[in-house]
């Protein structure tokens, strides 16, 4: 089964989980975890354990809030990018609903394909002034 | 070369660092003096790729961090704006015992880890923490503690760290 993390500041992470869950039931294989209280090294060591219970057949999809934060250099220091893994940043509701829906028919390389492409179009004016 | 901050954090370069204080400090190089991630090409490659365009980065060991704070011409540093991180306090003492010219220090991060005991949130210390903030203060230095811009910085005092390395 593909897996996937949600590796945030504060609570974001946990909050997008539950409110996946809220949505469309349990997922299962869908964490969070946070940076929060934690030093570079301790946040890559989340990353590096979570990764180590990968299934290797299926990897995985490790989202992250922000390019250029801990979170995206603990990623990479914790040894995502040599991985069974794909690391996204800018984590949002579209992504990890795409995620949940597809994750068990899809291979990992589409299902990332979708996750980019809902999580871009999520991203809109929706209203207001122009 | 303007000193703009010197910064102990133990994330290095992070967002309260390039994003927080990179936009209210506008730094043109940020100097990250680790022996560690100087001396690892990958690590050294993550955290440079952590800024934003326009600030470039220096990966050096301690002391040529100090040697180039020193001498800035010598790495392109003269007319620049420079914000010098270190992982811990240990390195800003050593970085300052080696003639770099800081005046004044930042604690951003000293996260958790077994052994240490909490000074405020998210600054943890144990006695070597201790010794080389105290040391840093008993050298004429101001050592405050302010993650971001625009909340209050607690000033750590030299007689307040020197209480506290006795009773640990």
């Amino acid at each position: 089964m593909i897996q996937a993390l949600v590796l945030t500041h504060g609570n974001i992470g946990e909050e997008l989980v539950r409110v996946v869950e809220m949505i469309l039931g349990p997922v299962t294989g869908l964490t969070a975890d946070t940076n929060r209280g934690r030093s570079a090294q301790q946040v890559a060591e989340v990353v590096s354990s979570w990764l180590t219970g990968l299934d290797p057949e299926h990897g995985g999809i490790l989202f992250i809030d922000d390019y250029g934060g801990s979170c995206a250099n603990a990623a990479l220091l914790g040894g995502a990018d040599a991985s069974q893994a794909t690391v996204l940043s800018g984590v949002n509701l579209a992504m990890l609903l795409t995620f949940a829906t597809w994750r068990e028919e899809l291979p990992c390389e589409d299902v990332v394909q979708r996750v980019v492409d809902k999580g871009r179009e999520a991203v809109t004016v929706v209203g207001g002034a122009r | 070369m303007k000193l703009v901050l010197a910064r102990i954090d133990d994330r290095l370069i992070h967002g309260q660092v390039t994003v927080g204080w990179g936009h209210k400090l506008r730094p043109d190089r940020i100097v990250l003096a680790s022996d560690e991630v100087a001396g690892d090409a990958w690590q050294s490659r993550v955290y440079a790729m952590s800024v934003p365009p326009e600030v470039g980065v220096l990966v050096l060991s301690v002391s040529d961090a100090a040697a180039a704070l020193q001498s800035p011409a010598t790495c392109d540093l003269a007319d620049q704006r420079v914000l010098v991180l270190t992982g811990t306090a240990r390195d800003m003492q050593r970085l300052v015992d080696a003639g770099a010219p800081v005046e004044q220090v930042n604690i951003g991060g000293m996260h958790y880890a077994r052994g240490k005991r909490e000074l405020l949130p998210d600054v943890y210390v144990d006695r070597d923490d201790l010794q080389s903030l105290r040391a840093l203060g008993e050298a004429g230095l101001e050592v405050t503690v302010q993650a971001v811009p625009g909340i209050h910085a607690e000033v750590l005092e030299t007689t307040t760290l020197r209480d506290l390395e006795t009773r640990l």
